[in-house]
């Protein structure tokens, strides 16, 4: 396959208690481009966790202290969820299914062919590009939808199930034309222009599920 | 009643009965005696006589209903062969016996018949007389006469001579010794025709010779020869003999083997023959004289005419010329055989023989059950070197992930490391020094995992225990490190606290790590109830206060009941569901191997804790512990 650097803006962080291994994987990552960050344990590598972070992680599974999965569940709680590659000297399904059921982007064996590992790295680098587009998206859709008032938030809830704007005023015992306006406060709050975008924003922020 | 009447009627006729049975057996005369004369017209203390005189009375008192007296006579016709003894005799006798009424006379002879035939005229005119003739001289043939019925007894000289070839087949030469009577030139004479029938072998007869010069002569035979004696009533002197008194004399002195014709020659150094067996004689004659005791009148008892002898031998002679008894015929008769200690003390012998018999099993099983424990001794031993090698094997089962684990992280880091290399080579100017660097970590990786597959064969290998001198922090760092990946995969947290420095210990590195990794899987296996997040094991190394160093495991297991805490260390305990119990028996065995000590005690806040001991290493602590495992 070709080697050329899908570069992205992310760094690989390297955990794992086998110096000897981290070297040589950040060796192979910086060869082919990926700037590469190496830590010794969990520990060490959570605590350095911070929020501008862009990449993704290969953990080793098995570390004394806190292992992989450990450290699956410990990131997923921060705000930085970068995606997971595990590498493992050894590899058992049910250890794997619980990874991959956590989020992990891959699961390899140490001695995988140096393709599945960069593929993996690949992928894992734009999904956590992905996510966290999404995640900015996301922050700034709600930061919209923390505009509206109570009333805007419970007009918006009808429009997006298909209301017309009589059926609105008739539930919510308001005027007609406060309708109106409330709808028109809406699309400017959030910058929409129709009702379709309204709806798929609404469903993007998680709004209203049942 | 009337039954009653007739029973003591019948017992009245019955004591009748009896008184008259009784008085008849007091009244009844004493039977008369059957009286039976014996004359021998040799000396009667001749062996032949003897044996014959014992035969007919031996036989006549079984087979007689009534008393039988006996009378005996003898003319001793060799000794005073003047006829005007005989006549001294005969009137003798008659004068002797008219008193007697004499029932029978039975006459042993062994020289002319007719001579003898004149003696019973002595007595009463038909008297019943019975003959016993051993000689071989022809007899005018006494079918008239009825007065008389007898035995004429010949020599075996056929069976004789088929005796000595059966014994001595290598025979060529048969020397006989024979005198010059009538009677005794009459067998000669038999023994002659005989001899004519036999090719192959020489006869040679010492007839001629005064008996001292054949006695000298018969001490210088050569081999292959043999002595045959016939009777000798005279020499060619002239000079008389019994045939008994040369035997005694010949045989003990002669070169080789001498043969005789009569049982009354076995004895004396004889070898033996076909005999005549005289007893046996004697009870025939008896047969005859009871048949005409019992009143058949003699004449109508028919004469016997034979020459039949029984093989009879002299064990002591066949001993002295080394011939085979097993060359005889079976129906052999073995004389002076000495009685064997069975014969004389056979009841004696049995119950020794079952004591000794008892005694010599008891020492059999006891020698067998010792060899038996002691086998079964080294057999443990044996199964104990061979489970202490399937339980490390097992453990290393246990610990494939482990290796696995530390194999693939070397290797994996070379791979890594040669793929990056590849790379920096595609570049126009490849940075030697990073590919250098890159070279030198590989190099260093397949030193690791050299050493990790160095570990396992020493893991696998079946040894005894080699004590050295040992870091046990090292030790336990190692054996985490192998039992991490299995902890790891059973949500196991696996702490290690030890101090930062401790002394030396003296011990099996191999050995002990078994049994630490032992301990770290039971406690693991002792947590599969426990919750996922409370799983812990900590082994702790450290120093006890007298000196001693200590290293201890817990777990927050089910722990250990104090039914189970009596007999965790013994063999074949387990409470595992697929264990073998071997772990805590063979860890305790290569533990008291060291000098330590192993136990369990519970954990405060629950399972248990195992913990041993190990002494110290010192300067004066080299070599080998003793061999255990």
């Amino acid at each position: 396959m070709n080697n050329s650097p899908p570069i992205g803006p992310g760094t690989v962080y390297v955990v794992d208690d086998d110096p000897s291994f981290s070297k040589s994987v950040s060796r192979l990552l910086g060869a082919v481009g990926y700037p590469v960050e190496i830590f010794g344990s969990a520990q060490e590598f959570l605590s350095r966790v911070v929020p501008e972070m862009r990449g993704c992680v290969v953990a080793d599974l098995q570390m004394p202290g806190m292992d992989g999965l450990e450290l699956q569940a410990a990131l997923g709680k921060t705000a930085t969820p970068l995606p997971v590659i595990f590498l493992t000297g050894q590899g058992d399904i049910p250890t794997s299914v619980r990874a991959m059921r956590g989020g992990a982007e891959d699961f390899l064996m140490k001695r995988a062919p140096k393709e599945e590992l960069l593929g993996a790295v690949e992928r894992a680098m734009e999904r956590g590009e992905q996510e966290r587009q999404q995640r900015a998206r996301l922050k700034e859709m709600r930061s919209r939808f923390e505009r509206l008032s109570e009333r805007e938030l419970e007009v918006l809830e009808w429009v997006v199930q298909g209301k017309m704007n009589k059926e609105i005023a008739d539930d919510l015992k308001i005027n007609l034309r406060t309708v109106k306006l409330h709808r028109t406060n809406i699309t400017r709050k959030l910058q929409v222009q129709s009702v379709a975008e309204l709806t798929l924003m609404a469903s993007e922020a998680g709004l209203f599920k049942t | 009643m009337a039954g009653r009447a007739v029973g003591a009627m019948l017992i009245c006729a019955w004591m009748i009965f009896a008184a008259c049975d009784s008085r008849a057996q007091t009244l009844n005369p004493p039977a008369k005696a059957k009286h039976v004369l014996m004359i021998f017209s040799e000396t009667r203390d001749l062996p032949g006589n003897a044996m014959m005189e014992h035969g007919v009375k031996e036989e006549l008192l079984k087979e007689s209903t009534g008393p039988v007296e006996f009378f005996t006579e003898n003319l001793d016709a060799r000794r005073f062969p003047d006829p005007k003894y005989d006549q001294l005799f005969k009137d003798y006798l008659k004068d002797k016996y008219r008193q007697q009424n004499l029932d029978l006379a039975i006459m042993f002879v062994s020289r002319d018949f007719q001579l003898a035939r004149q003696l019973p005229a002595a007595f009463r005119t038909n008297l019943p007389v019975i003959y016993v003739v051993v000689n071989d001289l022809n007899d005018p043939n006494p079918t008239n006469d009825t007065s008389f019925t007898g035995i004429f007894q010949r020599f075996d000289i056929q069976g004789t001579l088929k005796f000595i070839f059966n014994l001595q087949p290598e025979t060529r030469r048969v020397v006989v010794v024979g005198g010059v009577s009538a009677s005794d030139q009459a067998m000669l004479g038999k023994i002659v025709e005989t001899s004519r029938s036999m090719d192959g072998v020489d006869f040679e007869f010492w007839t001629n010779r005064p008996m001292p010069e054949v006695y000298q002569a018969a001490k210088s035979l050569p081999a292959g020869t043999v002595l045959l004696l016939s009777t000798v009533q005279s020499d060619v002197t002239g000079t008389k003999y019994l045939t008994t008194d040369i035997a005694n004399t010949l045989a003990p002195s002669a070169s080789v083997p001498v043969y005789v014709m009569g049982a009354s020659l076995i004895g004396s150094g004889t070898l033996g023959g076909n005999v005549i067996d005289f007893n046996e004689l004697g009870i025939e004659a008896a047969r005859l004289a009871m048949r005409s005791l019992n009143g058949t009148p003699v004449g109508d008892i028919p004469i016997e005419l034979q020459s039949n002898g029984v093989p009879m031998a002299d064990w002591r002679a066949l001993r002295r010329w080394n011939l085979k008894r097993s060359r005889l015929p079976g129906d052999s008769v073995i004389l002076y055989q000495p009685r064997s200690l069975w014969e004389d003390h056979k009841t004696f012998i049995i119950l020794i023989a079952a004591g000794l018999l008892a005694q010599a099993i008891t020492i059999i099983a006891l020698l067998l059950q010792r060899r038996q424990s002691r086998l079964a001794e080294v057999e443990i031993q044996r199964q104990r070197t061979e489970l202490a090698h399937v339980a490390r094997v097992s453990t290393m089962g246990q610990l494939a992930s482990a290796l696995t684990h530390e194999l693939n992280q070397p290797l994996g880091a070379i791979l890594r490391n040669t793929e990056a290399a590849e790379i920096f080579l595609q570049s126009a100017e490849p940075n030697l020094k990073e590919i250098r660097a890159i070279l030198a970590d590989i190099r260093k990786d397949d030193q690791r995992a050299g050493a990790v597959i160095d570990k396992m064969s020493t893991l696998l290998k079946r040894r005894k225990l080699v004590s050295e001198r040992l870091d046990l922090r090292e030790l336990a760092e190692d054996t985490v490190t192998l039992a991490r990946s299995d902890a790891g995969d059973r949500g196991v947290k696996l702490v290690l606290e030890m101090p930062a420095h401790l002394p030396s210990a003296l011990g099996d590195r191999v050995h002990l790590q078994q049994v630490l990794l032992n301990l770290i899987f039971n406690g693991m296996d002792a947590m599969l109830t426990t919750p996922r997040d409370q799983r812990l094991i900590v082994v702790k190394v450290g120093k006890t206060n007298d000196g001693k160093l200590q290293v201890g495991v817990s777990d927050r297991g089910v722990g250990i009941t104090p039914d189970s805490a009596a007999h965790i260390f013994e063999p074949f305990f387990t409470t595992k569901p697929n264990g073998m119990g071997m772990g805590l028996a063979i860890s305790g065995t290569i533990i008291e191997a060291h000098g330590g000590t192993i136990w369990a005690e519970g954990n405060p806040p629950g399972g248990t804790t195992f913990i041993f001991t190990l002494p110290q290493f010192e300067e004066k602590d080299a070599g080998d512990l003793p061999a255990v495992s």
